[in-house]
């Protein structure tokens, strides 16, 4: 990964894409890598060094929750699923998103 | 934050390996899984694994990160860190034991010299709303705005016309009460006060009731209030006590009430009787009364001066011949009572912290010498994972830990330094002052000791934050010693600049109270015994019976053997008594009462300018062919005689005492005596004239003697004679005339000796800041030095470099120090007697003496540097 992508994940961004990743069911932090890289066409990838601070982070803030109980490999994972605080969060910072991208995507067309 | 939240943190603070068992767990299947997919990809087992690792990152590193995002973080560490930090300082007792004594002594002087001014300053006066508590003085504009006290008849007239006080009283100083209380006669200190004092105190009385206005009257006043004590002591503490009849200097009276625990007014005083007075007998003219005040709520003391004024200005038009030159001076109780302690106590405060801030300076100093030592320790642990924040907060938590156990040991500390410091103060405490421990104290000491762990713990703490972590791991810890050192170099300097700073306050402090103690007072202090009587009016009523008395008494102490002379004077010379009156002279003007100069007016018996070494210059002394019957003669001291008759002999001349208008008789002056200082050692404002008690044969008299040996011996002897002749008198204040004038300096005394002793506690921590660095220079610059010798330095250069390097920022602290010295000494201008703030010899021997000092200090490392052999220091690493 090059460092003008590790800036895209600014602490805010990431959150998102967890947030928006755990809406459509429970994920085990190496599934939610996984999935941002392939889903971004491997453009977008996070280190666990920032992955796991994140989820810990959320969790603290009571957006996520966490069950341990076995992946498809049969061992037991730690999986996270949103709260409903954690879906009204992704609702307004993805409404917050969607106005500063076609923001800046305006500027970039017209200025 | 919801219940759920406190849950998980509380959760996480109390089962934390739990907690960390699952986070352990979090990461290793995610490792795993990376194995899994790497090995799917083809590579060996060993191969994997190490790929998978090194993607990852730091393990440690994220899981440090995940604690701390999980917020519990904060707790769990400090509680990490301070038994961490714990288990450091026990390891390096030395270095423990070495700050937590400098910082107990630092904080301990803090808290003894912050307890002494909060029992005088701070602490609220033991009465109800004391802060709304005012004194109102009269003031002779020409004696300087001193205070001459008050008037009975203009009190009258404030208390009628002002609209400022809630409730204003008056009462006389503290007085001496015979009583017979269990058998033998003792003196009671007691006051008289006009009714209506109470009620402006707001103190009630426990038993009984105050004084009534109709009590407030001559003949009517037959009444008196015991103080708690005096009740406890001398009636067992009986209720049944109210309304019996007691004799007090030998007037019968009817106890009405009994004040509460702990009351006293003013000073000392524990009875008191009416004043009971009228504006006959104590007419305008008759000043030294004291009145207390209580303002009305909402009124300021400055609005309370604009009123008085007024009032005072009215009182003067109608009165004009009385009370010219006089001014009125309203201050807070507070003020009144502590305002000779004010400028010295906040000085004192400034040196002490001064003393502190050295001491926190020398701390930092260890702690950058040992934060160099531990440069691979932190090094490590940032490696770890630890955040540069977490590094910092780790040395301060341990230098807090280091203030608090100073601050806990200071504090025991203070309170035996405080008892010392007390011990200073010469007689019974005011009654006002409480050095008890209070919130204030305890607020202090907490303050001040966590400051103190800040001051010292964040220099070093942000040096090393600042470590590069490369380099250090790298380069063995040397790569930072260069900015270090320049950071030590500056404490130094700061140390010596303050040290320099305490010195030449010391200095001057000293030679003040050296100056002001060699003061020739006018009479020879040594082997001089005194002691005082106060013979009850009621008992004595003739005037002849006091003359008589006195007469006795001095015969049979002149015949004690060891005696050489003995006479008795009615107002001690520094004795804290002072009679003024004012002065007319025959062939000048007649003055107002506001002009008219005041006198000194002292009654001796014959034979006192012997007894106490005053020099006769002129005429005769009073004898006893010197009747109340005979002619009204006076004595006075060179002043007075240069004063007015500076060509011509003054024997013969005429003067009269008391108000001008008054017309009392004249006096032929007789004698003319050497000046001696009455009210102050430091200056002497009114000239002196003497009179002899068989003319004015006040009761209360001062014997002296002198004695060929030590003048204690005959205390007991002075007793019996005393006894014999009035077995139910008793004596009072006895005291050696050297006793009398060191308590009369005993401030300076003790200013002077704490400054000494501050400044040379500041000047010890700065000798071993200047050693300390400079044998750390020596020890971190072995190699280079062996190399200097190597190629060709001799053990003179060495020595002369490391010398030279410490003296180099001797000097710069020196400079730094006068510097200071010039622009704070000026402060302590009002504690100086005789002595320049910038007195140029102090300034310069202090210089002189501080370097010389620190050349010592860098004396020893410097000969160990010279003595490197460059061999072993080549080889050193």
């Amino acid at each position: 990964m090059t460092k003008q992508q590790g800036d895209l994940y600014k602490q805010g961004t990431l959150e998102l894409l967890i947030l928006r990743l755990l809406s459509s069911g429970n994920l085990n932090g190496w599934d939610i890598m996984q999935r941002i890289q392939l889903i971004s066409g491997e453009v977008l990838s996070v280190t666990p060094g920032a992955l796991y601070p994140a989820l810990h982070r959320l969790e603290a803030r009571g957006l996520i929750s966490a069950v341990w109980r076995p992946s498809d490999n049969n061992r037991k994972a730690k999986f996270y699923e949103l709260t409903t605080r954690g879906r009204k969060q992704l609702d307004t910072q993805r409404k917050q998103w969607e106005q500063f991208s076609a923001a800046v995507a305006l500027i970039l067309r017209d200025a | 934050m919801n219940l759920k939240d406190l849950l998980r943190r509380w959760r996480a603070l109390t089962r934390k390996d739990e907690m960390d068992h699952e986070l352990d767990e979090e990461m290793r299947f995610h490792l795993e899984r990376e194995i899994d997919q790497n090995i799917r990809n083809g590579m060996s087992p060993e191969d994997a694994r190490y790929a998978a690792l090194r993607s990852f990152g730091g393990v440690d590193q994220s899981k440090e990160e995940c604690r701390s995002a999980r917020g519990v973080g904060l707790v769990d560490n400090i509680v990490r860190d301070v038994s961490y930090s714990g288990r450091v300082l026990f390891k390096s007792y030395a270095f423990t034991i070495v700050v937590v004594l400098t910082l107990a002594l630092g904080i301990g002087a803090n808290t003894a010299i912050f307890s002494f001014a909060n029992g005088i300053l701070l602490r609220p006066l033991p009465y109800p709303e004391s802060d709304r508590l005012a004194v109102v003085e009269e003031i002779a504009l020409k004696e300087d705005g001193n205070s001459i006290g008050v008037s009975y008849p203009n009190f009258l007239d404030w208390r009628e016309q002002n609209k400022v006080f809630e409730g204003i009283a008056c009462h006389f100083g503290t007085g001496r009460f015979a009583m017979t209380a269990g058998g033998s006669p003792s003196e009671i200190r007691g006051t008289r006060v006009t009714h209506g004092l109470f009620e402006v105190l707001r103190v009630s009385p426990i038993l009984g009731r105050t004084f009534t206005v109709e009590e407030d009257r001559p003949e009517e006043d037959a009444v008196i209030i015991l103080g708690y004590n005096l009740w406890q002591r001398s009636f067992g503490g009986n209720p049944n006590v109210i309304g019996q009849k007691i004799t007090v200097s030998s007037r019968p009276r009817t106890i009405i009430g009994v004040m509460p625990r702990g009351f006293r007014f003013p000073e000392v005083s524990e009875l008191w009787v009416p004043l009971a007075v009228t504006s006959k007998i104590y007419t305008r003219n008759d000043h030294g009364l004291e009145a207390i005040a209580r303002l009305k709520d909402g009124v300021t003391i400055e609005q309370a001066q604009a009123e008085m004024t007024n009032v005072a200005a009215r009182i003067q038009e109608q009165n004009p011949v009385t009370n010219e030159g006089l001014a009125l001076k309203v201050t807070s109780l507070r003020e009144n009572l502590s305002g000779s302690y004010h400028d010295a106590l906040l000085i004192l405060l400034g040196v002490v912290g001064c003393v502190l801030l050295v001491a926190c300076v020398n701390v930092a100093n260890l702690m950058l010498a040992r934060a160099t030592a531990r440069q691979k320790e932190f090094a490590l642990r940032a490696a770890l994972g630890a955040g540069r924040w977490r590094i910092m907060r780790q040395l301060l938590i341990e230098s807090l830990l280091l203030s608090i156990a100073g601050g806990v040991l200071g504090f025991v500390l203070s309170i035996w330094a405080l008892r010392l410091l007390l011990t200073a103060i010469p007689g019974d405490l005011p009654f006002w002052m409480n050095f008890n421990l209070d919130w204030r104290v305890l607020g202090f000491t907490l303050a001040i000791t966590l400051l103190t762990g800040l001051i010292f713990g964040a220099v070093p703490a942000l040096q090393t934050s600042r470590v590069d972590l490369n380099d250090t791991l790298k380069e063995g810890g040397r790569g930072n010693s260069g900015v270090r050192s320049r950071a030590r170099s500056l404490l130094v300097v700061s140390e010596i600049a303050m040290s320099l700073v305490l010195l030449v306050g010391a200095g001057l402090m000293i030679q003040s109270f050296l100056r002001l103690r060699s003061v020739n007072i006018g009479l020879d202090t040594k082997n001089v015994l005194t002691a005082t009587t106060n013979l009850p009016r009621a008992k004595y009523t003739q005037d002849d019976q006091r003359t008589s008395f006195y007469k006795q008494l001095m015969e049979r102490v002149r015949s004690l053997p060891g005696v050489e002379a003995a006479s008795a004077t009615g107002t001690l010379p520094l004795g804290g008594n002072n009679w003024g009156r004012g002065l007319t002279v025959e062939g000048y003007p007649v003055l107002s009462v506001g002009q008219v100069p005041t006198v000194q007016h002292t009654v001796v018996t014959p034979g006192y300018f012997r007894t106490m070494g005053i020099t006769l210059l002129a005429g005769r002394d009073f004898n006893d062919a010197d009747t109340k019957d005979s002619q009204n003669i006076t004595i006075i001291d060179e002043r007075l005689a240069r004063q007015y008759w500076p060509n011509e002999s003054p024997l013969g001349k005429r003067v009269r005492f008391g108000p001008p208008e008054d017309n009392e008789p004249w006096h032929t002056i007789v004698g003319v005596v050497s000046a001696v200082r009455h009210q102050r050692v430091q200056e002497e404002t009114r000239p002196s004239v003497y009179l002899p008690h068989q003319k004015i044969p006040v009761g209360g008299m001062t014997l002296v003697a002198r004695t060929s040996v030590n003048p204690h011996d005959f205390m007991g002897a002075v007793r019996r004679e005393v006894a014999q002749l009035d077995s139910d008198l008793p004596v009072s204040e006895v005291a050696t005339m050297e006793e009398v004038v060191a308590e009369a300096i005993w401030q300076p005394r003790l200013y002077a000796m704490l400054f000494a002793v501050f400044a040379g506690g500041a000047l010890l921590l700065a000798l071993i800041g200047i050693y300390g660095v400079m044998a750390f220079l020596v020890q971190t610059r072995t190699h280079e030095i062996g190399v200097r010798m190597a190629l060709g330095a001799t053990a003179r250069d060495v020595f002369k470099l490391i010398v030279g390097r410490g003296m180099k920022l001797t000097v710069v602290g020196v400079i730094i120090g006068v510097g200071g010295a010039i622009a704070l000494t000026r402060l302590m201008h009002s504690l100086l007697f005789n002595t320049s703030a910038t007195d140029p010899f102090t300034f310069i021997l202090i210089s002189l003496l501080l370097s010389l000092a620190a050349f010592f200090a860098c004396y020893i490392p410097a000969r160990r540097a010279a003595k490197v052999d460059p061999l072993v220091a080549l080889r050193y690493e």
